[in-house]
């Protein structure tokens, strides 16, 4: 059987482990620890990593986070100073800065947590509604954006109007987010460090209008890029006529003076006919006369009747040869 | 082909090896009753020899060539191994973090890629919030964008901020706000992609670095910046309109191509003809008065014969062409009634004749 010394040492070994493990702790890197006895802290916190010690049993290390750590805050629905209802989500970082103060006012991360949901939401929630909604969208450095627009080259008419309600919006700016963002931090960071905290920035992560404004706006968006599809079409159609209209001119223009220029041609030539008749003829009215009469009556046509009297000069000889015309 | 049957398994003889679990456990524990200082013995040798099996194991670690493994002893960092089987000091005193760096790493926002390759499959449904934003004349633009990441520094990564991913979407989506929101939404969805995912890389960089967190940002780019879909169809109807608009003119040149050379044309040939004309009539004239004028100088050697020859021939030659002459004496006063005209109009004019009957009779 186990021999008795053997027993001995065995429960020796025991204690032995269990006085370790209640005597030595290790704190890594991302750690640090602050000793308590009988629930009242001793000494300060450890931030150094590595393998440390306390009295077994009587102090309590309590660990807590060194890192940086992120608070993110719930979105939330407020309205701006211009009135206009956005959804704002926030989003912190913080860190514990004093851990023997941390313990005794907050102790743990979740109690943390809520601690900056309040005072970060109530922050935020004045700065917002302290502020116009362009002061939160924009930031410093907005003076140039008119500059790149314009190295855009976007035509005039293609551009998207703003959503501004008053010209002046356009250019102005006050603050600008990350002044808001600052002033933010500094007035949380009054409350914070009560509680053995550090808050190192607070941002805005997300911001855009509620459901029914953006909705309001994209359809002011759409109402805007039809109105600029109607141009177009309208521009389209514009031209069109333009063109035909250009075309009937010239068309009317080249028919006409084709037609202008033909007449005076003709008529020139009539003017050249009528001058060589003229001269030609003129030189014995009396037998053009006769000449162009029997030119005439050469050309009736045929299929007619006629009733001549036995007057005419063809028929005197009708009634006897020998008599001397009456004429 | 035979069948061979499966040999029939034969129930374990006794004594025999044993053939399941439940045998060996018996066998085992049979074994163990049967001598007290034997099993004594065996319990210390399977123990020992866990004990080496585990120490074994603890010690030893290996790094793959992409990862640094960072180490930490007693939970102080004590230095980083590169790839390779490294040893380390067993039973928790050293404790080994693999941090791969030497990947390029992806954080999507506003989409999700769901399956990668050739032709990646993405999704934005349900994105929508990262994507949606405000630009600085409070216009709303979608923009998508990835930011590409590659931690430079494994022990900044571990040890100086907790939830280095998380805070870097928290970043990456407020930075790219504030720099969609300091520009005009005309900007945002042309030309100012470049310099917005430049701009957006920088910036990152430079807040993560404020916060030690060992990434070092690759790139940001931008996949998408648009108008938000709801409004993409009106953005479309722009574009057709701009090429209705260029087709109407086209149209309408088209139409002007077709008609005003012809035109033109058409004009040379009315002025052609008239000087055709032209020339005709005064050649004619010419000829005329030519004719006119050698008939004149013959007529005037002998006036009154060729007169009378003109006469009667052109008489001659209008006999020679009518159909019916009626020469009527002075005396005859009453010829006319007696004459059936109808009896000499063509058949055409019947119609009218007949029609003027019932009257005359």
């Amino acid at each position: 059987m186990v021999p008795r010394k053997a027993k001995i040492a065995a429960a020796v070994l025991v204690v032995l482990v269990v006085m370790a493990a209640s005597s030595f702790f290790v704190v890594s890197e991302t750690q640090q620890v602050v000793i308590t006895q009988l629930g009242r802290p001793v000494g300060q916190p450890i931030t150094e990593a590595g393998l440390h010690c306390k009295v077994p049993f009587i102090q309590t290390a309590n660990f807590f986070e060194k890192r940086i750590m992120k608070w993110d805050g719930r979105p939330d629905q407020f309205p701006t100073r211009d009135k206009k209802y956005i959804w704002v989500d926030t989003t912190a970082r913080w860190r514990i800065k004093d851990s023997l103060l941390f313990l005794t006012r907050v102790g743990t991360l979740p109690k943390a947590n809520s601690l900056l949901d309040g005072i970060i939401d109530s922050v935020v929630r004045d700065h917002v509604s302290d502020n116009d909604l362009v002061e939160l969208v924009r930031s410093e450095g907005w003076e140039e954006a008119k500059q790149k627009l314009s190295e855009a080259g976007i035509p005039e008419s293609q551009m998207l109007t703003s959503g501004f309600e008053t010209p002046e919006q356009s250019d102005h700016l006050v603050k600008g987010r990350e002044k808001i963002t600052r002033e933010m931090v500094a007035d949380a960071s009054r409350l914070i460090p009560e509680f053995g905290m550090e808050l190192l920035d607070i941002r805005i992560k997300r911001i855009n209008y509620i459901e029914s404004v953006q909705q309001s706006v994209f359809n002011r968006m759409i109402s805007e890029r039809k109105r600029i599809a109607a141009q177009y079409r309208s521009e389209g159609e514009g031209e069109r006529a333009a063109i035909l209209g250009q075309m009937d001119r010239e068309l009317a223009k080249l028919t006409s003076e084709a037609y202008k220029k033909s007449q005076e041609i003709r008529g020139k030539a009539d003017a050249e006919a009528t001058r060589i008749y003229a001269e030609a003829f003129g030189k014995d009215p009396e037998f053009f006369s006769l000449y162009k009469t029997l030119e005439l009556y050469r050309n009736f046509s045929n299929n007619s009747s006629f009733v001549l009297s036995t007057d005419a000069d063809v028929f005197k000889y009708l009634k006897g040869s020998g008599t001397v015309p009456r004429k | 082909m035979a069948w061979e049957r499966p040999p029939v398994r034969r129930a374990p003889e006794k004594g025999g090896p044993p053939q399941d679990l439940e045998e060996v456990l018996r066998w085992i524990s049979e074994r163990f009753r049967s001598s007290p200082s034997s099993s004594f013995r065996l319990i210390i040798i399977i123990a020992v020899l866990v004990l080496v099996i585990v120490v074994g194991f603890s010690s030893y670690y290996t790094v793959e060539p992409e990862e640094t493994a960072v180490l930490q002893r007693f939970g102080k960092y004590i230095g980083t191994a590169g790839a390779g089987p490294h040893l380390k000091i067993p039973f928790g005193v050293d404790s080994v973090t693999k941090v791969i760096t030497g990947r390029v790493l992806q954080r999507e926002y506003g989409y999700h890629t769901v399956e990668p390759g050739v032709r990646s499959q993405f999704v934005e449904k349900g994105y929508e919030a990262e994507s949606i934003m405000l630009s600085g004349d409070l216009n709303v633009v979608n923009v998508q964008w990835t930011v590409q990441y590659m931690i430079k520094d494994p022990v900044a990564y571990l040890f100086k901020l907790s939830g280095v991913e998380l805070t870097l979407d928290d970043i990456s989506e407020s930075v790219m706000r504030r720099i969609v929101g300091n520009r005009y939404s005309d900007e945002v969805i042309t030309v100012g992609r470049a310099s917005i995912a430049d701009q957006c890389r920088a910036e990152i960089q430079q807040i993560m670095d404020l916060y030690e967190t060992g990434l070092q940002v690759v790139a940001v780019k931008l996949q998408n910046a648009n108008v938000p879909n709801p409004v993409i169809p009106a953005f479309n109807e722009v574009n057709e309109a701009g090429q209705e608009k260029e087709r109407m003119i086209n149209d309408a040149q088209q139409a002007y191509n077709d008609k005003i050379p012809k035109a033109v044309g058409q004009a040379r040939q009315t002025v052609s003809q008239a000087e055709g004309y032209g020339l005709e009539r005064v050649n004619k004239s010419e000829g005329e008065a030519k004719r006119f004028l050698d008939i004149l100088a013959e007529y005037q050697k002998a006036p009154d014969v060729t007169r009378r020859r003109m006469y009667l021939d052109s008489f001659e030659a209008m006999m020679g062409r009518i159909d019916h002459l009626y020469v009527v004496d002075e005396a005859q006063k009453n010829i006319l009634p007696l004459l059936d005209l109808n009896k000499f109009k063509g058949q055409s004019e019947k119609a009218q004749s007949s029609q003027a009957q019932p009257k005359g009779q």
